[in-house]
This record gives C-alpha cells, structure tokens and sequence, in this order.
C-alpha cells in the first residue's frame, strides 16, 4: 500500500516538473541562491564565530547565576510585599511587612545583636590579622609550622567550630580553667545573656583571623624590600618602616579586609544556631539565623523576605565598595 | 629585618608565636583527647589534658548511632559535585570573558561579579522557593545544582586567564586546532595553579555548607555530615565522647586536604584578597 502510494506521488512530481520546465528551473535558481547564505552560516568569519563560541561557554554560568542567584534577587522583594505561608496563597499587603518590622523589639533587637556582633569581632581581627601577617612576614625559625598552626582555625568545619567550642566553653571546661591560671572567675558562657554573644564573637575572632592573616601576608609580600633598607640606612626604627611603608603601601588590601570581614561577619549562622539558638533571651538571635527561624520555623515567608531585604541593603553598601576596590584593581 | 636587632626581638617573638599556635590548636587537641576520655574523666575538675585510660570505644559507638556513613558519602558527592563544577563552568566562562570578544562582555562580567558577595542568607527564603518549584528538596538536584558555579571561581579564572598570552592562542589556531581543544589542551593545562586553588577553595566551602541543607533536606537519607553532626548534638546532647569522635571525624578530610594541598589551600585564601 505505502510503496504503491510513494511511487504514485514521485511520479506526480514527476510529471509536475515534465509539464512545467520553467518550475525546475526556478527551483534551481532558488537553491543556488541560498548557497552563499548558508555557507556563511556554516563559514562565519573567524570573529563572529570566536564570539560565538565565547557566548557558548559563559551560557552555563549565566544560567545558573541567573536563575540561582538574580531570580531569588528579585523575588526576595517580591515576597516581601506578601504575606505567604508556604501553604496558602500568597496575598499581597504592601509594605506591612516592613513596618511591622520597625515596630518589631525582637527585628530591631536582632539588628541590634548583629551589629554588636560585627563591629566587636571585625575590629579585633583587622588588627590581630595584620599583627600576625606582619610577625610571619620576618625571618623566623619553623615559620611553616608556626603558621600553619596559627591557621589551622579555618581548617576546622563551622559546626564542628561550634560544637567544639560549646564543650570548651562549659562551666569547668578548658576555657574557664585556662582563665583561672589568669586569676579569673569562671565565666558562665553560653549560659548568661551578657556573656554568650561574646562567646561567640570570641569564636568569631578566633576562626576569621588566621584567614585575613594570609590575605595580608600576600599583601605583604607584595611590597619591595628595597624600601626598607633604603628606611633602615636613612635609621628608621621598626616602628616608623610600618607606619610609613608597610601602612600605606597596604592600604588597598587593608580596605578590601576591612569590606569582606564585615560582609562574612553580618552572615554568621552555624555557630549561634548551635551553640544557642539566638539565647539566652535573644541575646545571640543575629539577623541571618532571625530570618532562618522566621522562615522555616514560624513560616513567614513574606516577613522573612522583608527582613532579608533590610540585610541586603546593609551587604550591598559594602559589596559596591568592594566592587569598586575590584574594578580600581582592574586599570 | 633589622639584623642587629633580631636576636634581642626573638626573646618576644618565639614565646608569641608559641602562643598563638596554642591558641589555633587548642580545640583540635582538646577535640580529638576528649573523644578518647570516658564519660567518668570528660568533665574531671581541674579538666584532664592527657586522657586516662584511653578509650576508642567513642568512634565505633557514635558512628553507628547514626547513618553516619551516609552522611559522610553524601557530603563527598555534593562536595566533589560542586568542585567538579565550578572548575569546569568557572574555568569555561573566565576564560571566554578573558580571551574572546563580544557584545556585552563587560556587562556580563560585571552581573556575575556582583553575585560574589550576594549572600545566600538573603536568598535563602526565595531561592528555597525556586527549588522548591523545581521538585528539588530532598534530592542531590537540590544540593549541588545552585551551587554549580560562583562569582569568585568566575573571578579568579578570568585574572588568571588574563596572564596567558594571547599568541599562545593565535598560534594554536593558525595550527588549525579547534576552540575546544585549544580550551582543553593548551590553555587549561597553563592554568593549574588557578584550578588548584579554586578547587580546594570551593572543596572546603562545599564541605562546610550548613545553612542551604538545614532548608531542604528532612530526610535521613540526604542528610550531610554537619546536618548529621547537629542532628546528632541535639538528640545525644550529653555524649560528649561521642560528639567530639564525630566533630574528629567530620574534620579530618579538611585537615588531610589542607596537609597535603597546603600551598593551594592558602593560594586560594590569598586570592580572594588580590585585586589583579
């Protein structure tokens, strides 16, 4: 049946073309004219299929960047607009969510928590890390070993951090003891309210410092010794070459420090998680591990969104000074 | 640097240099003897420094208390996943925003570089929304797709790709060798360093991640070692021995990739700090 029906329609055509010879001619005409064009789209100039083959390879990211990172960007704005429990509907409210926020004592309290918590860990280390980078930057004895001791803390898991820690810091644990060779009275912790948000700015420290240590050391390295023989023949004392070489020569690295160990300090979430869960009294409750509770466990999500946006507008300010510290790097 | 000076400054530097190492290894010595301590000797007052007797019984108790070998297989996979990933998409795109030329290579450049310091604590509520859509809790998808490349990776590949002469470039493709294989075979063979350092770099983040899998795993079955380890802490709260055996065990991977990668492990820290 189908071979009879083919053949009937070839020659069909066949006879189309035998009665009307200026068809096939056409055709032709058509197909040749196509030539060109096609080869171009298969032999595009050297440029335009570099370029090409550019976008090819960048598509991956872009996708992933866009969907992963600029959509929940978006809609991070969007569901702070609505009131969304993950069950029902959402339903928009306008800017309720944000001024509930600003009435809230437990947002405002929480802010609060987490700038303490910012500004007493990040200042310590930017001067504990460029201590140490200036230390190991000498000519010392097992300075391998040495620094990679002091590094060692960023090795260390965040939960794993936490968990440590927690047994560290218990009543008759290692750390009260270690104070007490000190003379100092055990310290309740994680147990008081005033003590246990520095408890955790104390890990803080102790986990960031060693990881700016290298990025100032590399800093460090990257200023010509010249500078201070030149600095020691004209007599200057170890003082004055790191105030008038080593500071300003590092100064780009310095602020670039200054921005990220800012930007990371405003995200701390494992360790308050587990080590209080924002207590005693809401007194460790930082601003990511607030929004994680309002979310996922009161489920509101548009209020968590909301709270999200005002972390947003504090990271961003910092992240576009980052990014111009960047783009400066790039002239 | 002052030579004269050196030995007078050793007296302050070698005693503080001791204590520093102290300082950044006191929790791993306390965490790996208070895993070997018995419940009898974990809260000794004033506290034990060296354990007696020594008890290795911890280990085999805790790990069995959980799916602990899960965990730890699950946390390899998404770990290796997005390393293997950011290697292959960060190299891919670093390399086509330093060595081609198109219409909207700035812009595009500039986009990605602004997702490097977007935190994941402001998307988490959206983005968990997005995955959800997708059907993603509870699966690998979930865990590694997200995560597949970063703006950093991207960063890092694109100034170290910049270094890489161009004529190397122009000369293979006058050899008349494909942009894949240029790609494959000449420029990422130059650019070990760079993919070291961003491996183990992304290695370790992957590793650590906490805040993304607390979001969307609830099953067993999923969960990855810092899950396991916080799950673990909340329900056996009072087994230190066993805790600490965990945390140990947890560790170790990151302290045998830092021993034995150590120049790039550092590298990639460095990095994050350099702006050209």
């Amino acid at each position: 049946m189908r071979p009879a029906n083919n053949a009937g329609l070839a020659r069909i055509i066949h006879e189309f073309f035998l009665n009307n010879p200026g068809w096939e001619k056409r055709l032709r005409v058509l197909a040749s004219a196509q030539q060109p064009l096609l080869r171009k789209w298969f032999r595009l100039d050297v440029g335009a299929k570099q370029a090409l083959f550019g976008y090819a390879i960048l598509l991956p990211t872009l996708a992933i960047i866009l969907v992963f990172r600029f959509l929940p960007m978006v809609q991070a704005f969007y569901i702070s607009l609505h009131e969304y429990d993950l069950i029902r509907p959402p339903k928009f409210i306008g800017l309720a969510n944000f001024v509930d926020l600003l009435q809230d004592p437990l947002f405002l309290n929480s802010a609060r928590v987490s700038i303490a918590y910012v500004v007493f860990s990040c200042v310590p280390v930017w001067v504990l890390s460029l201590g140490l980078a200036v230390l190991f930057n000498r000519e010392i004895r097992a300075k391998n070993l040495f620094r990679s001791a002091a590094f060692m803390p960023v090795v260390m898991p965040a939960v794993v951090n936490a968990l440590v820690w927690t047994f560290m810091y218990h009543q008759d644990g290692v750390v009260n003891t270690i104070l007490g060779w000190f003379g100092i009275d055990p310290i309740p912790w994680l147990r008081s309210s005033t003590w246990a948000l520095w408890a955790i700015i104390l890990i803080g420290i102790w986990r960031a410092t060693p990881y700016y240590m290298v990025i100032f050391l590399a800093g460090l390295q990257a200023i010509p010794h010249e500078y201070y023989e030149a600095a020691q023949i004209d007599g200057a004392s170890p003082w004055g070459q790191f105030r008038h070489i080593t500071l300003p020569l590092l100064k780009p690295t310095t602020l670039l420090v200054m921005v990220m160990s800012v930007i990371v300090a405003m995200k701390v979430f494992a360790v308050p998680l587990i080590m209080t869960g924002g207590g005693p009294v809401d007194s460790t409750r930082v601003l990511p591990l607030f929004i994680y509770q309002t979310a996922f466990e009161f489920f509101k999500m548009g209020r968590a969104a909301a709270m999200s946006v005002f972390l947003f507008a504090a990271v961003m300010v910092f992240t576009l000074l980052q990014i111009r510290l960047f783009a400066r790097g790039e002239d | 640097m002052a030579r004269p000076t050196r030995h007078r400054q050793g007296w302050i530097t070698y005693p503080l240099l001791l204590v520093v190492a102290g300082i950044g290894l006191l929790p791993y010595y306390w965490m790996v003897s208070c895993s070997l301590k018995t419940n009898a000797t974990m809260f000794a007052v004033p506290p034990q420094w060296i354990p007696d007797p020594i008890n290795w019984r911890a280990y085999g108790e805790a790990w069995r208390a959980q799916d602990f070998t899960r965990y730890f297989l699950n946390t390899g996979l998404v770990a290796i996943a997005i390393t293997a990933g950011n290697l292959l998409l960060g190299s891919l795109a670093g390399y086509s925003l330093s060595k081609f030329r198109y219409f909207g290579r700035g812009f595009l450049f500039l986009l990605i570089l602004s997702t490097m310091m977007l935190p994941l604590e402001v998307t988490m509520v959206p983005l968990f929304l997005i995955v959800k859509k997708l059907n993603w809790p509870n699966t690998y998808e979930g865990l590694i797709v997200p995560f597949l490349v970063e703006g950093f990776g991207v960063f890092l590949m694109r100034q170290y790709l910049q270094g890489i002469p161009n004529e190397l470039i122009e000369a293979a493709r006058i050899d008349g060798a494909s942009e894949l294989r240029i790609y494959a075979q000449i420029v990422m063979p130059l650019c070990k360093p760079a993919l070291a350092a961003l491996g183990v770099f992304t290695f370790r983040e992957a590793w650590d991640m906490y805040i993304w899998p607390l979001i969307i795993v609830t099953k067993d079955s999923l969960r990855t070692l810092p899950l396991g380890i916080s799950l673990f802490m909340s329900s056996f709260g009072t087994a230190w021995d066993q805790l600490m055996a965990v945390a140990a065990i947890g560790t170790l991977p990151m302290v045998l990739l830092f021993f034995f990668l150590q120049r790039s492990f550092i590298q990639g820290i460095a990095i994050t700090g350099l702006k050209e």
